[in-house]
């Protein structure tokens, strides 16, 4: 159980986080707002929707980064009127965003509904092949992408000015995040926690089981594909190079080390990510450990490790049991209790939403 | 007890917080005046391109790759501006086994060349993206030279464009799009292109060797395409047909099913491959288990194509042609270009390149490769063109004087078309048995060949693809004036 006070702590921190956010820009550095902190966002919102999946319906994706893809794509396509590669659709910019919406959550919907059988172990292999599918797809048609992608990708206004598109992702990162904690009380997000748990009892009970699952992988690939609008907006470009399995394992490590059960996570993991990749080499005499640039990978996978070792629950679980007071090598108790009816939306144990 | 442990609760949002707030702080600072100078330039203009007028000297950084298919090759990338500022600007190398720890000490008419930063590509546009976005935005660079590989030239172009205070000055990257598609008016490429460097092979294997029909296997990516391009243009040009184009993924290491596509050896005059990195040695062999042993006859292929391949495929591809690269073939030895190599030797000891395996070796053998010299040409117009300018490093004054040069380099002139794309002669070779060995002699010249192949290729025409260009004859500039060159002389 979580107790009032705890939830209530749990929001005063991140409307802190928010707020503190909010005016970055005023004494951050350009290269900090612009780039670290833009790219943490867009990150931490795909990698929310992992988490989002795994919390309510006990499915791990690696199709978000896919979906995210699908979006950028369909943007470009859509809004550029010339160019080397793609339909060149020529749409205005909002009409192609909504185009591009509408098209990766048809794509999430269908994708959704033939993974919505499987569970575990099958749902995460699926999802890796749509992953691929989805790379090869991109790479062999030219029609829409072909192996160099779509170039030249410009962002509506206002979002062409690299602060607008910080606050973007900001606002919509706010959103999601409050979204998909409040689902956890709605009817919809009871019943999918009840599939997560039980899918049998719910299905006897008269649930749609496969309906539940495939309208919440439809919802987090919605979600996935504002994400890959921002993504898209933020780089100016995509290739299939940027849905490749690197990129698509390395939401899920996100997710992963900011803690798979918990939303903050996502975004406390994709900074630890953007800070790592970012500021690794500049670590005086880090190559003289042999950790050169081209060692970021094993950073990463080490950090990965410690975390796993450490807490499963990741970098927020690990803050989690500061917190209270707890060592780290002690589980917390929500992690090893059975699941209960309790409404609480975030805070999660493996495989389970308390 | 319950004191701390109501004091602990706030361990965690106090963490959150001042995470953040001292990252955020302690990244600040360097690029505080560049708002200022980013901030009203609107549109694209406005990612944070620090103001490279306020600054008094070059703070340069290198794009090179130390990951992907041509991560190898990292080491070489430093080593060809080092070189260049070793020759040219005065400076001194900090270490004699490696270019990655750069120099001291570089300046040209008084104005320091500082290195700033290296990037560290993957052959993605999307990682090239970021590593130049923080070369500029937080190491403060004002000049980046690089890329090295095809999609990355494209994904640099068009930050350079979006970013117009910066000056870029391609490494060798050999897409075709960065100059003639994206046209970025502040990206200049001193050395030619993928195309550039086929330039005149169909000449010889159409009207030399009597092929007619020909299949064309090659990388599919910019490159590739572009490589494969610039012979398709030249063998069609000249009266030739390409039956067939097979386009196998970069990074393919099973080709089998790549091969099954491609016409048998007796349906075809030859081939011509366009497959790089480690996938040249496994296409070939994948062609040989399908199709038959190889004859050099029928084979021509890319810069890829190396005497080394022998040592897998055996002496019978002797007989194959190699189209060009940023050097000439290692048989063409002149005066200069013994300088240029002695000069390696002299600033290094050793130098882990790619073309020695990236173990230590001859700094010599890296400079007379095609990686390096790419960007040691870019060196050189980047020294040349401050002592135009005077030293000033200002987009203004420097932008103009690199589009205005006309660079003597070791391998021959270089100047610059009206894309700011390199106008270069083309050494072609081919791979001959001398000894029981195989060793690779230049054959002809193909002088001043840009990029635009008479007209096939413009600013109108789409980027090369795998169905563009078009079989078609045209009027290529270069037919009969190749130079030809025999024992690695030149006969003018």
């Amino acid at each position: 159980m979580i107790s009032r006070r705890s939830l209530t702590r749990t929001n005063a921190v991140v409307a802190a986080v928010v707020v503190l956010l909010l005016v970055l820009p005023a004494f951050g550095s350009d290269f900090f707002v612009r780039f670290i902190m833009t790219q943490t966002l867009i990150l931490g919102l795909m990698a929310a929707t992992i988490v989002f999946l795994t919390a309510y319906g006990g499915m791990i994706s690696l199709a978000q980064l896919l979906l995210a893809g699908v979006a950028g794509f369909m943007f470009g396509n859509a809004a550029l009127s010339e160019g080397a590669r793609g339909l060149n659709l020529g749409l205005s910019p909002w009409v192609a965003v909504v185009f591009a919406l509408a098209v990766t959550t048809v794509v999430a919907f269908l994708l959704g509904a033939l993974a919505s059988r499987t569970t575990g172990i099958y749902f995460l292999m699926l999802t890796l092949v749509y992953g691929v599918i989805g790379y090869t797809v991109f790479a062999q048609v030219v029609t829409i992408s072909g192996p160099s992608g779509i170039t030249s990708i410009v962002a509506p206004e206002p979002f062409t000015e690299p602060v607008n598109l910080y606050y973007a992702a900001l606002v919509l990162s706010v959103l999601a995040y409050i979204a998909f904690r409040a689902i956890g009380r709605t009817n919809f997000g009871l019943a999918m926690q009840g599939v997560r748990d039980d899918p049998i009892r719910m299905s006897s009970l008269g649930f749609n089981v496969a309906l539940h699952r495939t309208l919440a992988f439809t919802l987090g690939g919605l979600v996935a594909g504002v994400a890959g609008l921002l993504n898209v907006w933020w780089r100016k470009q995509i290739d299939p190079a940027s849905i490749n399995i690197g990129p698509t394992l390395a939401i899920l490590i996100i997710a992963v080390i900011g803690g798979i059960s918990y939303f903050e996570g996502a975004w406390l993991g994709a900074l630890v990510y953007v800070l790592l990749n970012t500021y690794t080499k500049s670590i005086p005499l880090i190559d003289q450990i042999g950790l050169t640039p081209d060692r970021f990978n094993t950073v990463i996978g080490l950090m990965v490790l410690l975390i796993m070792v450490l807490s499963p629950e990741g970098l927020a679980g690990i803050l989690e049991r500061l917190s209270r007071g707890r060592g780290l090598g002690k589980p917390t108790q929500h992690s090893v209790e059975p699941p209960t009816t309790s409404t609480s939306p975030v805070r999660t144990g493996p495989g389970g939403l308390q | 007890m319950r004191s701390r442990s109501r004091k602990s609760r706030w361990v965690l949002p106090a963490t959150a917080v001042s995470v953040i707030a001292l990252v955020a702080a302690g990244c600040g600072g360097s690029d505080d005046e560049s708002s200022d100078s980013s901030g009203g330039s609107g549109g694209g203009g406005g990612d944070g391109a620090p103001g490279a007028t306020e600054e008094s000297g070059v703070k340069l950084g290198v794009l090179g790759e130390c990951e992907g298919p041509f991560g190898g090759f990292h080491e070489d990338t430093v080593a060809g501006v080092a070189l260049a500022l070793s020759n040219l600007a005065g400076a001194k190398v900090e270490s004699k086994t490696s270019a990655l720890d750069g120099w001291t000490g570089a300046t040209v008419n008084g104005t320091p060349i500082e290195l700033v930063g290296i990037g560290c590509g993957d052959d993605t546009a999307d990682t090239i993206s970021e590593e130049i976005r923080q070369l500029v935005e937080q190491e403060g660079a004002n000049i980046v030279i690089g890329p090295l590989s095809g999609d990355e030239g494209i994904a640099v172009a068009e930050y350079a464009k979006a970013n117009p205070e910066l000056t870029v000055l391609s490494g060798i990257a050999g897409s075709q799009e960065p100059t003639l598609q994206v046209q970025a008016p502040n990206f200049f490429r001193f050395h030619g292109d993928g195309a550039i460097w086929n330039a005149g092979m169909g000449d010889i294997l159409h009207n030399e060797e009597g092929w007619d029909t020909v299949a064309v296997i090659a990388d599919d990516y910019s490159f590739g395409h572009t490589s494969a391009a610039g012979f398709i243009a030249d063998f069609c040009g000249v009266g030739g047909d390409v039956t067939t184009r097979v386009f196998p993924p970069l990074g393919t290491t099973d080709y089998s099913s790549y091969i099954q596509q491609l016409p048998n050896p007796d349906e075809v005059d030859g081939y011509f491959w366009a497959v790089g990195g480690t996938g040249t040695q496994a296409a070939l062999e994948a062609f040989v288990n399908a199709k038959g042993d190889l004859t050099g006859d029928q084979h021509a292929g890319n810069l890829f194509f190396n005497p080394d391949l022998a040592q897998a495929l055996g002496t019978d591809i002797a007989g194959a042609y190699v189209g060009g690269f940023a050097v000439l073939p290692g048989d063409v030895q002149t005066p200069e270009i013994q300088q240029y190599l002695a000069s390696a030797d002299k600033t290094w000891n050793t130098l882990a390149s790619g073309i020695t395996g990236g173990e230590p070796g001859p700094p010599s053998a890296a400079a007379g490769f095609g990686f390096m010299y790419g960007y040691y040409s870019a060196g050189v117009a980047l020294v040349e063109a401050l002592e135009e300018t005077g030293g000033d490093p200002s987009p203004d004054a420097l932008q103009p004087a690199l589009a205005e040069l006309e660079l003597d380099l070791p391998y021959g002139p270089i100047s610059l078309d009206e894309n700011r794309s390199g106008i270069v002669d083309v050494g072609l070779s081919q791979l001959v048995e001398k000894d029981g060995e195989i060793v690779q002699e230049a054959v002809a010249i193909i002088p001043e060949v840009d990029q635009t192949f008479g007209g096939t290729f413009s600013t109108d025409t789409p980027p090369p693809s795998r169905d563009f260009p078009p079989c078609e004859e045209a009027d290529l500039p270069w037919v009969g004036n190749a130079i030809p060159v025999v024992d690695g002389k030149p006969q003018e």
